[in-house]
């Protein structure tokens, strides 16, 4: 084990104690976990955390007929006695059988078979029905849970544009791209949401990044994907408390993004 | 309503009280079970409820909570963990379980139950009593967080999401959802300090 993994595993304590975390990345920080007394520590008082989530739940009385649900479910008195009940009810429907003549019986039983028939047909009509309202249950929940993506997403970059510490930047366009323009409007505390227009196609393995300008070196906020006109509107994270923006840029890269910009400059702007 | 609860649900002696339930439910007592049920129902009830949104589908995790309960009574009972905080697990993971069943969404790649288990995390023994003392503290410490953070905690533990699915949830990169879900349990924990 190195310092290294340390510094980087021990970032998914939280993700690990809410159980979010799979695959590679569960094994990578269960291994780790073995091993090191701090991140251990980490999960035990995060664990405590989680484990008070629940008593955040606004309270709801459930439904007096629960209880005895949950009571006869686990095979009490009642359902014993309900299934003797049924058995002694098939039993006297025989005896009665006993005394009926056989002529009486073929009537009565082809009466039933079509009487079965009947009522296999409705029942494979209310199944086809059954089946076609679970399909578009399934569909609007498919829909609900996008539609609830759209409101987070939209409750997030509301949140930016209403924080206190608001602040917007215009990005003119610079000479590859005279007629590009973007806005950024960020938030230390909520992010940064950039939009921007007119950028001119990428060429094969190249794409678009946004940078924080600062007094030292730029900063990556991350790469930007335009549509086919040009136009792109993006969320980001705001930069760490050790960087102080003056302002924005958007250059072009090798796909992928790079850590230093090394491109042409497209868009810059600073900030107000 | 609040208040009433906290007082009944951080009566002395629940934890006490649950291991005696649990020992008689291993005996086949279902006595055992209604007291238990009659403790933390409500509880199991109302997690089930705000993961599902739905009457029907929490009423059935309660039920198959509890029958749980009552098959590995005693096994569990050997252990001496803490009684709510296992029901909780179980109500978690199956009320996710059934809320990805109606979605049909795929699993959770290499994964072979629905929900992804979480860590095994001991409570101490008093924990639990403490907590249900300070159920508005903790729910006023949930809403002090930022949007994000509390959203993407939201997403882990009351939808089951994985970070992957988190981050395309929120159109975020990975690294954020992950800095931002322990930024987030850090603050919860120093709001909390004493509680928990």
């Amino acid at each position: 084990m190195t310092g290294m993994d340390h510094d980087a595993l021990r970032e998914a304590a939280g993700l690990y104690v809410l159980g979010a975390l799979v695959g590679d990345e569960r094994q990578a920080f269960d291994a780790h976990l073995a091993t090191c007394a701090e991140c251990q520590a980490d999960v035990r008082a995060l664990g405590g955390v989680v484990r008070a989530l629940p008593y955040a739940v606004p309270q709801v009385d459930p439904p007096p007929a629960l209880r005895g649900r949950v009571l006869a479910a686990v095979g009490g008195e009642t359902s014993r006695a309900a299934v003797a009940g049924a058995a002694t009810r098939v039993r006297s429907s025989l005896a009665l059988g006993g005394w009926l003549s056989a002529a009486a019986l073929l009537v009565m039983s082809a009466g039933l078979g079509a009487y079965a028939y009947s009522l296999r047909e409705r029942m494979s009509g209310l199944e086809r029905q059954l089946r076609a309202a679970v399909e578009r249950l399934d569909r609007s929940e498919q829909e609900l849970v996008a539609a609830k993506g759209a409101a987070d997403r939209a409750q997030l970059r509301l949140a930016v544009l209403t924080a206190p510490d608001m602040k917007q930047v215009e990005l003119a366009g610079q000479a590859p791209a005279p007629r590009a323009a973007g806005r950024a409007f960020w938030s230390r505390a909520n992010g940064l949401l950039f939009t921007a227009n007119q950028l001119p196609p990428l060429p094969a393995g190249r794409t678009y990044q946004l940078w924080f300008l600062t007094p030292g070196a730029p900063v990556s906020a991350g790469v930007l994907k335009p549509d086919a006109n040009g136009r792109v509107t993006a969320a980001f994270d705001a930069p760490g408390d050790a960087v102080a923006p003056t302002g924005l840029a958007v250059s072009i890269e090798p796909e992928g993004g790079v850590l230093a910009p090394t491109g042409a400059i497209y868009l810059a702007g600073l900030s107000h | 309503m609040w208040l009433l609860w906290a007082v009944v649900a951080s009566h002395p002696g629940a934890t006490a009280a649950d291991h005696t339930a649990l020992e008689r439910m291993a005996r086949g007592d279902s006595d055992g079970l209604a007291e238990l049920y009659d403790r933390h129902g409500r509880l199991v009830y109302s997690l089930a409820l705000r993961i599902l949104r739905d009457q029907g589908d929490a009423e059935d995790v309660v039920q198959e909570v509890f029958s749980q309960a009552w098959r590995q009574a005693s096994r569990y009972q050997a252990s001496r963990g803490n009684v709510v905080a296992w029901l909780m697990n179980l109500a978690r993971s199956r009320a996710i379980d059934r809320l990805r069943g109606r979605r049909s969404r795929p699993e959770p790649v290499a994964d072979a139950s629905a929900v992804v288990e979480m860590p095994d995390l001991a409570q101490p023994v008093d924990e639990q009593l403490a907590l249900s003392g300070r159920a508005e503290q903790i729910r006023s410490a949930v809403d002090e967080l930022s949007l994000l953070q509390r959203v993407a905690i939201e997403l882990a533990f009351y939808e089951g999401l994985t970070h992957a699915e988190i981050a395309e949830r929120l159109e975020l990169p990975l690294g954020t959802v992950k800095t931002r879900i322990r930024q987030g349990l850090l603050k919860l924990k120093d709001r909390l300090a004493g509680a928990i």
